[in-house]
């Protein structure tokens, strides 16, 4: 099926960044028509009607999503847009942020004036020097155009738009650790509830949304929530960013409508980079979520095809392994990244991540026993659901499924005291 | 099959009622499940968790299921509500509280024998009752220093330390000094204070309390004694006009520390630095174990109690005798309630109408305890009728000492050499001074006759807090020698000039002084418990 490129329309185009190019090619339209054609609630319903679900990775309705900010509080509500971008295998907003920051903002600002919202916050991870500077100026040419600031393109709405740099910690993707870093403090998770739309920033009721997400309100305010429920498959509608990396030829973001078959995109990204090893293993969302071996991978990628499938779409950062991945190197890696990332605070992920990395490494290394298998699976058991964030689920998932997939070459890290191609490889 | 499970109480509008493992509960709306199972006797195993601190949620020690909820909640956040049904002993709930206690310990040094919280460590206890007792970790730990040196009292070791965060939050909104923060992440996280600013403030020591290892210790307490040894005694502190809420622990007739005993009405869970240190007094100032008489020669000398009473009342009557105006006596307000009432009473059978209360003040009052007026009794001084706490008195009758106007001096607790109030000379030249106190001040040094009371610790007796609280210290210690508490010795001293009045104890004082006083009316020491009450029409 022929599909028109819609979030990465403007990509390699020359000045894609710039506010010109990107007004030439017909943006902020949709702004315009979302001002004159609805009010702020009926832009809230429109948006529910498009089935627009989180890109960040929760896959939330974004519409429900702003449905549950309290009516008629005297206080100010904010909006802040998660830039922070640090799954493993995810590369998808930064793109956007580089290439179209203006696709971005004009869902910002759309979005702000939906939930009345007069001042937000763009939280950019800390390594994104490059982004930062892009969307500042796309800020400051939205401000000199009118596109920001005091009645907004005439249409009496104010919104101030401020860009924070994180410090380049993971669990600031996290909306509730965010907020805390926003507010300058370290950035720890919060206990929830209370949620965010409640109270989120500076004790505000407060919307957290993926930059991806924002980008998607842009194409709805263009186009219509019928045009957006169309692309897509039920419930999971619309055109999403997938981050191809791995054993892949050509990895990179690819844009497909949500629903797009695994096997396809890994066609889109050249098939497999060494043709004598075949597929073993796919992770389809980011690092945090639940690996699929080849046999399984025959699935829709979606939110609910992966959630029927034992996994999730996450933030569709998708790695893609062949049959020269070591898995329990593989999972080390991925250890090694959240016990260094753990925010610390809470018991089971603080202590439990560390852990798993000492266990791993002995396995890899030939020091394993033959009770460390079952050990991963069971600490990971004890992790999951019991922290204060998902950041444990995020570490316990990767654990229990490359486990539960690969438990014979877990164990045969054991009985051969070491890596099996490791050693090929050496011999 | 009918239902087991018992039917819900009512709940007023307020309320909410639920069932905790079957136990039906009514609490106030907000009241979090962790409450609410206390309030039915239950106990929700807790580290992060303190009454008088914010909730931090992050040990997860507490995780309880709840019906209909598919993730366990973690009892000190969650509020209950009408008709949950909470089961905090499922299997479920035992495995999470096991892999808790598993993971606290993977990273922890087990070193409890040279530790100074054995005995009373929350993770001993909770290892106890709710762990596997063994451990499946058998890869190296994280490490960390030992022995750090967080501050001016505090010892701090990284390695027992389970990052609950109580001592952050204590320092950043209770004390509000904010030295405290976590550090690094992961299993390297690490409580530690900020570059010259190290953990100092007047009441640093309640993190050593709220800590619920071994990871903060108090310095002065440090390998001091076993705490299983110990004996804490209720009582109240004396190092100002609050009068916190402590426990004295004492082992083999000695205070080894001062601790905060919880009272929400005057302390909450809090005491300060000063007061914690307060006891130490006791074996840092010089006592004197029998009475002193200081005859022709300059040196004093011990004799028996029946001799010193019998000079320093003819010291007193002599002085009495060559007019009223030529005695007089200074009190201190760091005296029992019961010391006061009979040293008025005893003063009035001598003769000696000149009286002043001495006061103390220092610093300010702060925002959490501490008071400027560092005696802890000077309502109770008014509330005999010596008067309250006056410097001017206490100077004019100094002033009228080095004059020569007053011949006759009766001090009581106090030490106006030690004060810088009046030169040791001038004392000395008084044809009669009698001093009375629990250790062997300058003041006493030049006394005709001295006569030795027991200190703080070993008396027995009541104090009115500012705020018109009377509140009971309990005697911890024997009294050291001879020494007696002060009304026993006023009433002996006075009983040469007609005072007939005798008492058994220091609660029979307290009954007498309870009958005259309209203040104290109806109370006892039965009545003031462990929590003092307060003054009536206070
Ligand atoms: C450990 C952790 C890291 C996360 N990192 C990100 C991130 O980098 N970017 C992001 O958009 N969402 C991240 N999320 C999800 C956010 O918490 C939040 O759900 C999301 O920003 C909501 O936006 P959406 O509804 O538009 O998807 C993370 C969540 C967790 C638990
Ligand atoms: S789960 Fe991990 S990242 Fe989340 S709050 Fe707990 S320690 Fe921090
Ligand atoms: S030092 Fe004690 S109170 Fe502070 S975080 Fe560690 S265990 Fe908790
Ligand atoms: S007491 Fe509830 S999480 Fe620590």
């Amino acid at each position: 099926m022929a599909y028109d490129k819609l979030l990465t329309r403007n990509l390699g185009k020359p000045n894609s960044a710039t506010l010109d190019a990107y007004q030439a090619s017909g943006g902020y339209q949709g702004l315009r028509r979302v001002f004159k054609e609805f009010t702020p609630e009926k832009f809230v319903e429109e948006v529910k009607a498009s089935g627009l679900r989180g890109r960040g990775g929760a896959g939330f309705p974004a519409g429900v999503k702003w449905g549950f900010l309290p009516k008629g509080l005297e206080v100010p509500r904010y909006l802040c847009v998660n830039a922070d971008e640090s799954e493993p295998g995810t590369f998808k907003d930064r793109l956007l942020i580089e290439q179209d920051p203006h696709l971005v903002l004009e869902g910002i600002i759309a979005s702000a004036w939906a939930i009345g919202c007069h001042t937000a916050f763009f939280y950019i991870r800390g390594e994104f020097h490059k982004g930062a500077r892009i969307f500042q100026k796309a800020i400051e040419e939205a401000y000199a155009k009118g596109l920001l600031g005091r009645n907004i393109l005439g249409s009496g709405f104010d919104l101030d738009l401020i860009v924070y740099r994180g410090a380049g910690a993971y669990i600031c993707g996290e909306e509730t650790a965010l907020l805390e870093s926003l507010e300058g403090k370290r950035g720890l998770p919060r206990i929830k509830p209370p949620f965010p739309a409640v109270v989120g920033l500076y004790g505000c009721p407060t919307i957290i949304n993926n930059v991806e997400t924002l980008a998607n309100v842009t194409l709805i305010a263009e186009r219509g929530a019928a045009w957006f429920a169309a692309i897509g498959r039920p419930k999971n509608t619309g055109p999403k960013l997938f981050c191809v990396s791995g054993h892949v030829a050509r990895p990179g973001v690819y844009e497909a409508p949500l629903g797009i078959p695994m096997k396809e995109l890994i066609e889109m990204a050249g098939g497999m980079m060494r043709p004598d090893r075949p597929l073993k293993a796919v992770v389809p969302g980011g690092s945090s979520m639940k690996i699929l071996p080849a046999a399984k991978c025959d699935v829709l990628m979606d939110f609910d095809s992966l959630a029927a499938a034992g996994t999730s779409l996450g933030s569709a950062g998708m790695f893609v392994m062949d049959s020269g991945t070591c898995m329990v190197d593989a999972l080390w890696n991925v250890c090694r990244f959240y016990a260094h990332e753990s925010c610390g605070q809470c018991t089971p992920c603080r202590e439990g991540t560390g852990w798993f990395v000492k266990i791993l490494k002995r396995l890899e290394r030939g020091d394993g026993v033959p009770d460390d298998v079952e050990l991963l699976d069971n600490v990971a058991s004890r992790v999951e659901g019991n922290t204060i964030c998902p950041f444990g689920e995020a570490v316990a998932w990767p654990v229990q499924s490359y486990v539960k997939e690969f438990r014979d070459e877990f164990q045969e890290h054991v009985t051969r005291r070491g890596c099996p191609l490791a050693a090929a490889a050496a011999r | 099959m009918p239902d087991p499970t018992p039917p819900l109480p009512p709940a007023g509008p307020d309320e909410v009622a639920l069932l905790i493992d079957d136990r039906p509960v009514v609490v106030r709306k907000g009241t979090t499940v962790l409450r609410a199972a206390e309030a039915a006797g239950l106990l929700i195993p807790h580290y992060c968790y303190h009454p008088g601190l914010s909730i931090a949620g992050n040990c997860r020690m507490c995780l309880i299921e709840i019906d209909k909820v598919p993730k366990l909640q973690i009892g000190c956040a969650t509020a209950a509500t009408q008709g949950m049904v909470v089961r905090t002993a499922t299997p479920r709930v035992k495995t999470a509280r096991e892999g808790i206690m598993e993971f606290l310990l993977i990273n922890h040094p087990l070193d409890c024998p040279i530790c100074d919280q054995a005995g009373e460590c929350r993770l001993q206890q909770y290892e106890a009752a709710y762990g596997a007792g063994t451990s499946r970790f058998t890869d190296e730990k994280v490490h960390w220093p030992k022995r750090y040196d967080i501050g001016r009292s505090v010892v701090f070791d990284a390695e027992r330390c389970i990052k609950c965060t109580r001592c952050i939050r204590f320092c950043d909104e209770i004390s509000k000094s904010r030295e405290l923060a976590l550090f690094q992440r992961g299993d390297h996280a690490i409580i530690g204070t900020f570059p010259g600013k190290p953990l100092d403030n007047p009441y640093s020591g309640n993190t050593v309390d709220v800590c619920p290892v071994g990871a903060l210790t108090w310095k002065p307490f440090r390998f001091k004694a076993r705490v299983w040894f110990l004996r804490d005694v209720p009582s109240a502190c004396a190092g100002c006009a609050r009068g916190c809420n402590v426990n004295l622990g004492t082992y083999r007739n000695r205070v080894h520390r001062m601790t905060p005993r919880a009272n929400l009405e005057v302390n909450r869970y809090w005491m300060c630095d000063a007061g914690r240190q307060s006891y130490a007094a006791l074996t840092e100032q010089p006592r004197f174990e029998r009475p002193l008489a200081r005859p022709a020669t300059d040196a004093s000398e011990p004799i028996p109690w029946d001799e010193a009473v019998e000079r320093a009342a003819a010291l007193l009557r002599e002085a009495v005798a060559a007019g009223a105006d030529g005695v007089a006596a200074i009190v201190s307000a760091r005296l029992s309630l019961e010391d006061l009432h009979v040293t008025q009473r005893a003063l009035q059978a001598i003769g000696i109408g000149r009286v002043a209360v001495a006061p103390h003040e220092e610093g300010q009052d702060d925002h959490l305890l501490l008071r400027r007026d560092k005696t802890p009794n000077a309502r109770g001084a008014a509330l005999v009728g010596l008067g309250a706490p006056n410097a001017g008195r206490v100077k004019e009758i100094l002033e009228d000492v080095s004059s020569g106007r007053v011949r006759g001096l009766l001090v009581v607790g106090e030490d106006p050499i030690g004060d810088g109030l009046i030169p040791a000379s001038d004392l000395r030249r008084l044809p009669a001074l009698v001093a009375i106190d629990w250790w062997k001040s300058p003041t006493v040094e030049a006394a005709g006759v001295a006569l030795p009371a027991c200190g703080y610790g070993e008396w027995e007796g009541t104090l009115v807090n500012f705020e018109g609280r009377a509140q009971r210290c309990r005697a911890a210690l024997k009294p050291q020698g001879e020494t007696e508490p002060v009304w026993r010795i006023l009433a002996a001293l006075a009983r040469p000039f007609g005072f007939g009045a005798e008492y058994a104890s220091a609660s029979a004082v307290f009954d007498e002084a309870a009958a005259g006083i309209p203040a104290l009316a109806g109370m006892s020491y039965r009545s003031l418990g462990t929590g003092g009450a307060k003054l009536k029409g206070a």
